[in-house]
């Protein structure tokens, strides 16, 4: 990891702390949570009241939509981001959303106050530039088939174009398991924070693909030190326009929500217990 | 595509056949108040002649005369409702115009050529009032404006604070990432000179917000948007790419309702018009008579009014009413030359 140089964890530097809202990412846990697409204002703003209610510190949604097929709903762009400024209006929410074209760049920033970088786009690397050139936090998700020294080297992309604003985001790899729709690798929690500085977060709502496993595996990213969770909700999940199967109800989020804060508190305890 | 492109015409087409139905309708109700009744015989058989004679080949001249004869009930109908009309300066969508529908928003809003084609509109009574910019936190005093406000015997009856907040507005389908010219005036460009660089935007000056507004719906610019109002973008039919795209909020113009008789019931704004003789301490005694009465003023502005002569605009808090007002008045009048009372009036905070 020799050429992983900004991103390093260095015993002159402290580690990466983001405000964002009223957040300190890096310091303090917190929860992101929104639909996987904006599909309409009521729709986003619905379920950002719904998130907040519950504790999340921040909305994503996506307004420009990487999809593999191009017939599937590819986002409603422009429209999307205005949505999502009307939720931030009435929520107070910062708003997290997905970036998949350099021109977007400069736009994006007008409404969103993280930038997303998908896994598909890990390694679009004039998009790392561009984010990079940017001053807002840029949300890295690794790659569904990199390895962790491929995906620092993307963080370094956008350090070392003058944004040290980088927050890592772990959503699972490709693997031959398939009940699974990825295989998220918990392992890279901790194995960034020994190597960097930067904050990691977990995706286990992509990284299981299941509604069932997305709690289980937050409390296993809690257990191993993470920073913060990602995970989709939406108003109405069973009309969504994508994602249909893995986001969460305002009532299943709201009791989620109560759980891993529970867990989160009783991690700490032992964490924190003055060892003899 | 070709279908596509030829109904994009006729959407322009209906859109400016509605635009100058309104303005039809507008230029009917003025007509009014030349007229001692609503209804009149000999004009709309006039009209209607005129329409059956230049219908054209293509049209039938019975359904020419029909449509008209419907135009003229709608007028008649809006004349009737007695409409009063406050006119601004500028186009349709013009930040005058935003305002005036903020001091009362069932006027009907005629635009003018120049400040002073409003002001002698007021003047002459083919308009009841008339809104003009005074002053701008940024860009300051409108020169013009007060020029002609020292000229007139015109009184101020009302005043609207306005923060401006400017939009970038794009045809309806205009992809955000095709965009690189953008139009405005250029105080509006100046005002959002960071935004426009951060975007990589080029902007490209015109001679009003509105007008930048109206020409790209005209036109169908598909890689250029204006900076303009949100009243222009509903005027238009222009899609808001973005709203408050102004680099500093605090932007606000202070604008004037100017009208031909004094204001009936009081507000609790003054406005004064004065010179002073020139001898040393004149200006200081009479802001010595508002200090003493501790009244609060809100702007003072010299104007020259000959040469090495100066006029003061002054405006304070209060209403004429107020015994202590009066007092003021009656001794500044004396310790003043060219006195003039402009008004009382409440001041709106858009």
């Amino acid at each position: 990891m020799d050429e992983i140089k900004l991103a390093a964890l260095n015993k002159n530097l402290d580690r990466t702390i983001i405000k964002i809202g009223n957040v300190s990412v890096g310091e303090e846990f917190f929860v992101i949570a929104g639909p996987c697409s904006v599909e309409s204002e009521k729709q986003t703003v619905e379920t950002a009241i719904a998130v907040k209610k519950s504790g999340a510190k921040m909305l994503r949604g996506g307004a420009f939509k990487p999809r593999t097929s191009p017939y599937a709903f590819q986002g409603l762009g422009l429209k999307g981001l205005k949505i999502l400024e009307k939720a931030k209006k009435e929520t107070g929410l910062p708003i997290v959303t997905e970036v998949i074209d350099s021109r977007d760049v400069t736009w994006i920033c007008e409404y969103a106050d993280v930038l997303q970088i998908g896994a598909r786009n890990m390694q679009n690397f004039s998009l790392l530039k561009e984010v990079g050139k940017s001053k807002k936090p840029v949300l890295l998700k690794r790659g569904m088939h990199s390895t962790l020294s491929e995906w620092l080297n993307c963080a370094e992309y956008i350090l070392s174009e003058g944004n040290p604003n980088v927050i890592l985001c772990e959503r699972g790899i490709r693997t031959f398991e398939t009940y699974t729709r990825n295989t998220l690798d918990i392992s890279m929690v901790p194995a960034v924070k020994e190597l960097t500085h930067l904050p990691i977060i977990v995706d286990p709502s992509h990284g299981t693909g299941r509604l069932s496993l997305i709690k289980p595996m937050s409390f296993a990213a809690i257990a191993a030190g993470v920073d913060g969770l990602i995970v989709e909700a939406h108003i109405d999940p069973r009309n969504a326009k994508s994602d249909k199967d893995q986001q969460m109800t305002p009532e299943i989020f709201a009791d989620y929500m109560k759980d891993i804060n529970g867990l989160y508190d009783a991690v700490q305890k032992i964490i924190n217990k003055p060892k003899n | 595509m070709e279908l596509e492109k030829i109904r994009k015409e006729i959407d322009v087409i209906d859109f400016q056949l509605l635009k100058l139905l309104n303005q039809r309708m507008r230029w009917g109700i003025i007509t009014r108040k030349f007229k001692s009744n609503v209804e009149d015989k000999t004009r709309e058989k006039d009209i209607l002649k005129k329409i059956e004679q230049n219908s054209g080949t293509l049209i039938d001249a019975d359904f020419c005369k029909d449509l008209f004869k419907d135009i003229i009930t709608e007028t008649k109908r809006l004349q009737e409702i007695g409409y009063r009309i406050i006119a601004f300066q500028g186009e349709h969508g013009a930040y005058s115009e935003v305002a005036a529908k903020i001091w009362d928003k069932e006027m009907v809003s005629v635009p003018c050529e120049s400040f002073s084609g409003v002001f002698d509109g007021v003047n002459s009574g083919l308009y009841e009032f008339g809104i003009v910019p005074v002053e701008n936190t940024l860009g300051g005093v409108v020169g013009q404006v007060n020029d002609l406000l020292m000229k007139t015997d015109l009184y101020v009856v009302g005043a609207v604070d306005l923060p401006i907040s400017h939009c970038l507005l794009a045809n309806p389908g205009t992809n955000h990432r095709e965009i690189r010219k953008v139009y405005s005036h250029s105080q509006a460009l100046a005002q959002c000179k960071h935004f426009l660089l951060r975007n990589n935007l080029e902007p490209i000056a015109y001679y009003d917000t509105a007008g930048a507004a109206r020409m790209v719906t005209e036109k169908m610019l598909d890689n250029s948007a204006a900076i303009a109002s949100k009243l222009s973008a509903e005027l238009y039919n222009l899609e808001i790419i973005k709203e408050k795209i102004e680099d500093l909020d605090r932007n606000h113009t202070r604008f004037l309702i100017i009208a031909k008789n004094k204001n009936k019931k009081a507000g609790n704004k003054c406005s004064v018009l004065f010179s002073t003789t020139h001898k040393a301490g004149t200006l200081f005694s009479v802001l010595e008579i508002f200090a003493k009465a501790g009244i609060n003023l809100t702007r003072i502005e010299s104007m020259p009014n000959q040469p090495g002569n100066y006029a003061f605009f002054m405006d304070f808090i209060g209403s004429e009413n107020d015994e202590k007002v009066k007092q003021v008045l009656e001794k500044m009048e004396k310790a003043t030359t060219d006195f003039r009372f402009m008004g009382c009036y409440e001041e709106v905070i858009g």
